[in-house]
């Protein structure tokens, strides 16, 4: 897979938590067009390991200057939002993949909810612009804990006036998914990004309400957990490797040296699956990928953020 | 009709099945579909509204109208003709909400009609349950000169517009609601293969 050499052009605190990064290319040529709601992965270098964190662009799909990403610090993971933001200053190089996209806006749809739970605001700040461009019907749901984590609050205003609406939940304003979604007209498509709960939640009141599928779309990137150590055995490239507890399995894998697939390394687009041959434990399944019953199958697995409690398992790469 | 091989955009039709999870429900069939309603009004009744539209069709088995309206004569209402019931569907459509559930039985040229009614509004195909009932009679799109050709029975069908003898094929188009139909005897004029009666 080919990748973008990028370096940081700017870096803006947002909130407590949150920064800002803007990247532009190193050799000074326009970045690659891409659509409201894509990702980029980055590639971290932490102690020598390559992280690869997957982000959300949200400067203007408009504009490929630059693209910017807003990380928020999650002191609790492996390391790689905190690396983002007590490593990368202003002229640090990444190395970052082409824009994906899983989370576009239906061309079918006739009018647009977008539902954000704190950072989640993120992709569809790029989502906006495009909403905007189209001249499509669309509203903006933003809730977030309190005034001061508001991230980016000014700026929605700014590009969506009335049709953004904020729910800070310390001054008690709480986003009933029930009453936003009933009396929705025909031809409405939901989005929601933001922590897990609230994407559940959302995700049960649409389907409470009647929704079809194709009209309740998410966005969660899993962070890769930590979790016991295991061996790994590529049946095709007959590679043994051991996974360590800190590290993904997929990881492990690339620093073993194998070109193994992936998209988005967030247990969301499915494009690192592995056939199982076999496995004397079990799978720990982390991903939003595979459906139930293909979890309790045990004949597949997401290595970019599920792992296995067993001494060996083997798959088919 | 090919075997060999899965035409992915040839349309899969089920049974009729209430939503249990639904804010209202919405039932439109035509002759023979009478019996997919008759099946719906068997299962456990929702208990949010349910809107009807029924086309009878002279060349239905039985006469499905009456007894829809013996038995759901609140709901259901009839139509003598599918443009009629189409019109008052249209004027229905613009009092739904999200989380109306939508259910089409009929033949195929109908289901496909009621499918494109309803995507003028943003209902999407995989938000609709069809089932297929009476016929398998398909709507023919000619690739040659564009015409339609309706209720073709057999796996050739001389076309509406321009007389070529058009092989069926599986693929089909949700936005014409139609299948995809190639002259057969391109290569050697007047040969054509064994015709049968494979869509009756």
């Amino acid at each position: 897979m080919s990748h973008l050499n990028v370096k940081v052009a700017a870096i803006e605190q947002v909130t407590e938590h949150v920064k800002h990064f803007t990247f532009i290319s190193e050799n000074g040529e326009k970045l690659p067009a891409f659509s409201g709601g894509s990702h980029v992965v980055l590639a971290l270098n932490i102690n020598g390991r390559i992280h690869r964190n997957p982000y959300s662009l949200m400067s203007s799909p408009l504009n490929t200057e630059h693209y910017g990403v807003s990380v928020r610090k999650q002191e609790m993971s492996r390391g790689g939002s905190v690396f983002m933001h007590e490593q990368i200053k202003v002229g640090s190089r990444i190395q970052i993949t082409y824009p994906v996209n899983l989370f576009s806006i239906s061309k079918l749809s006739h009018k647009n909810i977008l539902i954000a739970g704190g950072i989640g605001i993120t992709p569809f700040l790029s989502q906006i612009v495009d909403l905007n461009r189209m001249d499509t019907e669309y509203e903006l749901h933003y809730a977030y804990r309190s005034p001061e984590h508001g991230a980016f609050r000014q700026q929605i205003e700014d590009m969506c006036g009335e049709r953004s609406h904020f729910y800070v939940a310390s001054d008690g304003q709480i986003l009933d998914f029930y009453a936003l979604l009933s009396k929705q007209p025909l031809g409405t498509h939901v989005y929601v990004c933001g922590p897990e709960p609230m994407v559940n939640a959302m995700i049960a009141a649409a389907r409470d309400l009647g929704w079809p599928e194709k009209h309740i779309h998410n966005e969660q990137f899993t962070a890769p957990q930590a979790g016991e150590s295991f061996k790994v055995k590529l049946a095709l490239s007959n590679i043994e490797l051991e996974v360590p507890s800190e590290m993904s399995m997929l990881e492990a894998i690339e620093e073993a040296g194998v070109d193994a697939p992936y998209l988005c390394r967030g247990g969301a687009c499915g494009r690192c699956e592995l056939d199982v041959v076999s496995c004397d434990g079990s799978i720990v399944h982390h991903d939003n990928y595979l459906t139930n019953a293909e979890k309790t199958g045990g004949k597949k697995i997401m290595p970019c953020v599920s792992r296995a409690k067993c001494q060996q398992i083997v798959v088919n790469l | 009709m090919e075997r060999q091989y899965w035409i992915r955009s040839k349309p899969v039709y089920t049974s009729l099945l209430w939503h249990e999870k639904a804010t209202a429900h919405l039932v439109i069939a035509e002759g023979d579909g009478g019996m997919a309603v008759l099946k719906l009004l068997q299962q456990k009744y929702p208990t949010q509204q349910v809107n009807g539209f029924f086309v009878k069709s002279p060349n239905a088995l039985k006469n499905y109208a009456d007894i829809i309206s013996s038995l759901a004569p609140a709901e259901f209402k009839v139509f003598g003709n599918t443009t009629e019931a189409l019109n008052s569907l249209k004027i229905t459509l613009a009092d739904c909400c999200m989380g109306t559930c939508f259910y089409v039985a009929g033949s195929e040229g109908f289901i496909w009609q009621v499918a494109k009614v309803l995507a003028s509004v943003g209902v999407q195909d995989d938000d609709i349950d069809k089932e297929l009932c009476g016929t398998l009679a398909r709507t023919v799109y000619c690739v040659h000169c564009k015409a339609i050709t309706h209720d073709a029975h057999h796996s050739v069908v001389a076309c509406s517009g321009c007389q070529r003898q058009l092989f069926i094929r599986d693929h089909f188009s949700r936005r014409l609601g139609a299948y995809m139909g190639l002259m057969v005897d391109a290569e050697q004029p007047g040969i054509l293969p064994s015709i049968e009666e494979v869509y009756p």
